[in-house]
């Protein structure tokens, strides 16, 4: 570990529009563990209009938002586009959302009205569905050689079908995630992890946060070791419940309801990607 | 039988010809069901009768309430928003008796389906007539698209727009969509009341037929500012201009979003407020006195309950009473005398007596709420000894994910004990632990009674606890003080 104080570098896009049901959980869940080990965070608001200086961003954070939200926001991502891809493309840590998610992606076909343009950063196109995914939900996470359980609520209309560039972020053990037909949730490309779990996740999911924590400091400090344990307990107690929400046999019906149509639909050579 | 289901109902205006016999038929044994059925509920003692005597007669007849509501020429209005419902309604009821009306309503928040028809079968003989001359109704946000059809009110008051529940509402723009096609659907005769300090309310079906009536907040020079800011505070939604999508400048924000707006880029502002809070200042005995300019004069008033956010009701309330045409004209002795006399709503900051200690029950459903109650908790003096519990029920939600939204970091630091609770307890843990409170002082207890006795031990005597708690939660600890005599029952309120 360096000697001199460590500082990661946050930067939230869309603070003000993009903050349906307490999206800034996450917030509070990367700051508290950073405060609680004694490293250092700043955080810097970028809503519209604002241009960041993103090559002194370490960790991008971009959450969920309405159509109308969304609209507005894309519009206005075109303008920080070249910045953030650059970042991206330097190993920027970056968290993104529902809507965030969608606008990494290469376009979302909203039901009506025209298709909004994403960054493209994202090998991933979406489309607006007739009902929306609801509920609790289960993923299984491959990431650092480990794997572990994400666990979180959904609340999108959006299907998103992932492209050959983009490697999801996990498989769904309960609930829709990307599309409820392929078993996907969310998706990943380099430093970028993208999720339809809303919200506060990252508090029920200490490890998640602390792995995008320690990938964010890896990026500005090439000798960063591993994070100091923290004391879990009240967190594990909710990763535990939130897993048995997910796990409950409702849940576990839509899953299988939302299986056996995927199979119909496979079986009448329906299928779409 | 089978034809009935298949005929339009027969409505009133149109003509006085009785409806078929079978029809008719039907809707008595609907209405002796729903009574037989609110009877048995009492006497056995659950539920106090507010959703069952209503379920019992749609499955009898499911035209009941459309049938009951035709027969009747008492005066209906319907209100809906997703905060202070309850409070209006029982300022309305107040105002509109002080008015000389006899008023029926569905009382203690059962404002689904099934509450809205016990209402209105409680109220109609069995012969298909209504005693009351007003029939007021609170509706649920998402049931006013069932219940506005059948009971064509002259009175539609909307009291705001707050996220709300979003996992069972879908979006917030899908909610007002919905809340315009209902309100375009309303005939030239009828009024439908609007909070003008609401962006979203103010500018819903700005074609649509029925008189509009706007109410809000004109405080210019009062003290209402200090409460005020001009910044939405973190829960604010509906922030944007709903025509061009810019960023609303606030001359004032009174409460979240609501307050006097404007769009620089397309102009579209706050509409001229046809009832119009003019000054609030604290009041002696509790709660606020204020001033209304209306079309009927100005009305200085005592809102008996604290906060800006009854202010908003007070004034909706009188807005709503503006509306109807009353027998005896309004006069503002005789309100002021009527709204001074109000108790709060059951949970709503309720004050109740435990033995040595003093408990205030705030029922929380969401952060806007949430936060209004907070405001007012933290200017009371010393730490505050807290239970807070949620649940996940049909009438809760599953996504607790406004918790997040919930400004718990102003109260952490005034905390003197802390006991979570519900089904969710695991949920309001963790939210209170990332706002600063400490693991090691809090106690996770999700069984109700267990965590309510351990919080009244945590509480000297002599001082309070504070429950902050949603809607089911709330009934449940609410009812196990009823059984320790504590508080009466919330249905004979």
């Amino acid at each position: 570990m360096t000697s001199a104080p460590v500082t990661v570098r946050i930067c939230h896009l869309y603070p003000s529009l993009f903050s349906v049901a307490g999206d800034r959980g996450n917030l509070f869940a990367l700051t508290q563990r950073c405060a609680w080990r004694g490293i250092r965070y700043s955080v810097t608001e970028a809503d519209v209009g604002e241009v960041p200086d993103f090559t002194q961003a370490d960790l991008i954070m971009m959450h969920g938002g309405q159509d109308r939200e969304m609209t507005t926001a894309a519009r206005d991502l075109a303008a920080k586009a070249g910045p953030l891809r650059a970042a991206i493309e330097a190993d920027a840590v970056v968290l993104a959302v529902c809507a965030g998610y969608q606008l990494l992606g290469r376009h979302y076909a909203p039901p009506n009205g025209p298709p909004i343009q994403g960054l493209g950063v994202l090998d991933a196109v979406t489309e607006g569905g007739p009902t929306r995914f609801i509920g609790h939900v289960a993923v299984e996470c491959d990431l650092g050689g480990r794997r572990r359980e994400l666990l979180g609520f959904e609340n999108h209309s959006g299907r998103t079908y992932l492209g050959s560039g983009a490697k999801p972020l996990g498989q769904v053990l309960a609930g829709a995630g990307n599309n409820g037909a392929d078993g996907t949730e969310g998706a990943r490309y380099r430093e970028v992890y993208a999720t339809y779990l809303h919200g506060p996740a990252l508090p029920k999911n200490p490890w998640f946060a602390d792995y995008l924590l320690s990938r964010a400091l890896s990026h500005r400090y090439q000798d960063f070791g591993p994070l100091s344990p923290l004391p879990d307990q009240v967190e594990a107690q909710a990763h535990a419940a939130a897993l048995r929400l997910a796990l409950h046999p409702a849940t576990k019906w839509r899953a299988a309801t939302a299986a056996v149509s995927r199979i119909g639909r496979e079986l009448t050579g329906a299928s779409r990607g | 039988m089978r034809t009935i289901a298949g005929r339009p109902p027969a409505r009133s205006g149109e003509s006085n010809a009785p409806a078929p016999s079978s029809s008719q038929a039907r809707f008595a044994l609907a209405l002796a069901a729903g009574k037989v059925a609110g009877t048995a509920s009492r006497v056995l003692g659950v539920g106090g009768g507010t959703s069952f005597p209503g379920a019992a007669a749609r499955w009898v007849d499911p035209h009941v309430l459309q049938k009951a509501a035709a027969a009747s020429d008492a005066r209906k209005v319907v209100v809906t928003g997703s905060n202070g419902k309850t409070t209006t309604c029982r300022m309305l009821a107040a105002l509109a008796q002080a008015g000389g009306l006899r008023v029926t309503q569905n009382r203690s928040g059962s404002n689904l389906l099934q509450g809205v028809i016990s209402a209105a079968v409680q109220a109609t003989d069995l012969r298909g007539r209504m005693d009351a001359q007003l029939l007021l109704l609170e509706v649920d946000e998402a049931t006013a698209r069932l219940v506005m059809p059948q009971v064509r009110p002259d009175t539609f008051l909307i009291t705001n727009i707050f996220r709300d529940q979003l996992d069972r509402f879908g979006e917030l723009y899908s909610m007002a969509k919905m809340l315009e096609s209902v309100i375009e659907a309303l005939p030239a005769s009828a009024t439908v009341v609007l909070n003008g300090d609401d962006p979203l309310v103010a500018s819903l079906a700005p074609q649509a037929p029925a008189h509009r009536l706007y109410y809000g907040i004109r405080a210019d020079s009062c003290e209402a500012d200090r409460a005020s800011t001009q910044v939405p505070e973190h829960a604010a939604d509906s922030i944007r201009c709903v025509r061009c999508e810019h960023l609303l400048s606030y001359r004032a924000v009174y409460l979240s979003h609501l307050g006097d707006y404007r769009c620089d880029e397309c102009g579209n502002a706050r509409p001229a407020l046809d009832i119009a809070v003019t000054s609030i200042r604290p009041s002696p005995e509790a709660g606020s006195e204020i001033t209304v300019e209306t079309p009927a004069g100005t009305f200085p008033l005592q809102v008996p309950l604290p906060g800006v956010h009854n202010v908003y009701n007070a004034v909706a309330a009188l807005a709503g009473t503006m509306a109807l045409s009353l027998p005896q004209s309004l006069e503002p002795a005789k309100t002021r005398h009527a709204m001074a006399g109000l108790r709060p709503a059951f949970g709503r900051l309720e004050e109740i007596r435990a033995g040595e200690r003093q408990v205030v029950l705030a029922f929380v459903k969401n952060p806007t709420a949430y936060n209004a109650t907070l405001r007012e908790v933290l200017q009371r003096p010393g730490r505050k000894h807290v239970l807070a519990a949620h649940s996940n029920t049909a009438v809760d939600g599953e996504d607790f994910a406004w918790l997040w939204d919930v400004d718990i970091e102003q109260l952490v630091p005034q905390l003197g004990s802390l006991v979570v609770s519900g089904t969710r307890a695991e949920e309001v843990a963790l939210r209170f632990k990332y706002a600063g409170a400490s693991p090691a002082a809090m106690q996770v207890l999700p069984n109700r009674s267990a965590a309510l006795d351990m919080a009244l031990t945590e509480a000297p005597p002599g001082e309070s606890l504070y429950i902050f708690a949603g809607y089911t939660p709330m009934r449940e600890l609410r009812g196990i003080m009823q059984r320790r005599g504590w508080v009466p029952p919330s249905w004979k309120e």
